[in-house]
């Protein structure tokens, strides 16, 4: 009998170009076909991609194009580039553009599309892209470079990590969220530099699907390669809701005896919110509640992490009959544009917006410090996108602490770091 | 493959909205490489020399795609060496032609100024009359070094100009 293989190696073996199908094992470097690849409006920033220009690429069908980071754009330099990127696209063949206003940020925009789906490999340039494990998709950011050399050649290669598991039991309680399941694992566990991340366990069904989507977009926080989620019911019913009929599937599990490099259980009934504290997300969490003495001026809820309409309905909860704080900016970006539009017709919108709270066109905006709000010297900042290292969302005298909406959200009301639950009971 | 040079040691999680914050996106390219770690060591940037390397701890070049590697290329380190590395900071090293090795235990082992000589196949580490043992680069990946990183090996299989 052959080895057997956990998630992510079964993926990369079935994909592999040299022996489909001969499992692969920690330290291989496997060359694999890639199924799908997505490209960003930051190839307009990359001199190497706009200097040098493939001849003509391979797979135009396979490759979608997403306008997120900079949209709409802020600067000449940008707008200008956008324009080639078209004419790009119109020459290259490639139909699947999500330009300004029609599409949204790319992780959860590719789920959304039904371009993310279970056992097949995702590349993008983004490194946020093991989002797509919440759904068994192997996907990975790959940076500028590598996508130009996919975009020519259709192939790319990964150095296959070891695999830890992580394996939950119980439910998540009230007020607390996919943020916080994923703080607890960072802030217990630490960094799997190069390793891979699979979540099983009793505890995985009771997980929406936009839960997993966040706990599998911060898997790039603690530096997995990869962060899968496996294909049941759920995801499949997901996915299957999504692509067109008679296209067919192919999910991937893990084999039973599958060896795993180090074991993570997590018990979720007794998780309570979490905070990262500014500089790293790893080894660097407290509960919020410990945190209360923290004053903050900005609270900013989105990114491909939590944009997502469960987070602006969280947020709109919190709000509801409430105001922003006067000492606090809030800025709420909606993930992608059909999430922007139905959080418009459930009312999440406008009790943001009556409540003093501005919202964003979906985009990364405020996430990596591009637009749409970045952070003056010494402004302390909780919000619940990605990343809270020093500089990330503006100035690097500024201070970030991560948290879920809901916390953002409290925060926001009552001027300093808030447990969610407090305003959840007492909701007016 | 041999390379040697001066050491400047570094810590744990530089990540890469240090080597490369956000400002760079709106210089220049020629001169963003003087923004690199700007945010937790100012001044450090001008007084790397070309041929340096840089050591450092755990997770380095955690964090997103942004070309980081470039920033220390371009301002001449010749060669990287940390605890552990970021897969995507290493892929995008390779890409870029910066050679990369990872050796546990390194950042406490060597002394910031003291000359430090690696061997990338190998995956040897020696300084100061020691030698610490690190992951070997893979011959595949090897080669796209020697080829000077992917896009010189695009142009000379006749993809890109
Ligand atoms: S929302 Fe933030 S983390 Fe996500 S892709 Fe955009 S910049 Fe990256």
């Amino acid at each position: 009998m052959s080895r057997p293989q956990t998630q992510i190696e079964k993926i990369l073996s079935h994909h592999s170009t040299e022996a489909p199908g001969r499992p692969v094992e920690p330290e291989d470097i496997v060359e694999v076909e890639v199924d799908r690849l997505v490209l960003l409006d930051m190839a307009a920033t990359h001199p190497e991609f706009m200097g040098h220009l493939p001849h003509r690429i391979q797979h135009p069908e396979r490759i979608a194009w997403v306008f997120d980071h900079l949209v709409p754009p802020p600067t000449i330099e940008l707008a200008t580039g956008l324009a080639k990127l078209r004419e790009l696209a119109r020459r290259w063949g490639i139909r699947e553009v999500f330009d300004v206003g029609r599409g949204g940020i790319s992780h959860p925009l590719m789920a959304e599309r039904g371009w993310v789906r279970p056992g097949e490999i995702l590349a993008n340039t983004d490194s946020h892209t093991c989002a797509a494990g919440a759904l068994g998709c192997a996907g990975r950011g790959v940076g500028m470079l590598e996508v130009m050399s996919i975009l020519c050649t259709g192939k790319t290669w990964f150095r296959v990590g070891g695999t830890v598991r992580a394996r939950l039991e119980g439910k998540l309680p009230r007020g607390v969220y996919g943020k916080d399941l994923f703080l607890a694992l960072a802030g217990t566990y630490g960094g799997i530099p190069g390793k891979n991340l699979e979540f099983q366990g009793p505890g995985v069904a009771h997980l929406a699907i936009p839960t997993r989507q966040v706990v599998a977009t911060m898997g790039a926080e603690i530096g997995a390669e990869f962060v899968l989620f496996p294909p049941d019911d759920r995801a499949l019913e997901y996915v299957r809701a999504r692509v067109p009929a008679g296209e067919t599937l192919r999910p991937v599990e893990a084999d039973p005896e599958a060896h795993y490099e180090q074991e993570w259980p997590l018990a979720l009934d007794p998780l309570v919110p979490l905070v990262a504290e500014p500089g790293r997300v790893t080894r660097n969490v407290k509960p919020v509640q410990e945190l209360s003495h923290v004053a903050i001026q900005r609270a900013v809820v989105g990114s491909c992490a939590n944009g997502t309409l469960e987070d602006l309905e969280q947020v709109s909860t919190i709000l509801a009959g409430r105001k922003v704080h006067p000492d606090v900016v809030l800025t709420v970006t909606p993930n992608t544009s059909a999430v922007f539009a139905e959080a418009s017709r459930l009312g999440h919108l406008e009790t943001i917006v009556r409540a003093g709270g501005l919202v964003t066109n979906a985009t990364c905006g405020a996430c990596f410090g591009g637009h749409l709000g970045v952070l003056g010297d010494g402004e302390v900042c909780v919000t619940s996108t990605t990343r809270n290292f020093q500089g990330r969302m503006g100035s690097s005298q500024a201070r970030i602490y991560l948290a879920s909406s809901a916390t953002v959200a409290a925060s926001a009301v009552t001027g300093h770091l808030t447990d969610p639950r407090e305003l959840l009971s007492e909701a007016p | 493959m041999r390379i040697a040079g001066r050491a400047w040691v570094v810590g744990d999680d530089i990540n890469t909205d240090l080597l490369y914050p956000a400002t760079c996106f709106r210089l220049p390219p020629a001169e963003r490489r003087w923004q690199t770690l700007s945010a937790n060591r100012p001044g450090w940037a001008r007084e790397v020399r070309p041929g340096d390397v840089l050591v450092a701890g755990s997770n380095f070049g955690m964090g997103s795609s942004r070309p980081a590697a470039d920033n220390l290329r371009d301002l001449g380190i010749r060669l990287v060496v940390a605890d552990s590395i970021n897969g995507l900071f290493f892929r995008t090293a390779i890409n870029t032609g910066l050679p990369i090795l990872e050796v546990p235990g390194v950042s406490r082992s060597v002394r910031e100024g003291s000359r430090l000589e690696a061997d990338l196949t190998e995956g040897w580490v020696r300084t100061d009359g020691r030698e610490l043992q690190g992951r070997p680069l893979p011959p595949f990946l090897a080669r796209i070094l020697e080829d000077g990183g992917v896009l010189a090996r695009l142009a000379k299989q006749g993809y890109i100009d």
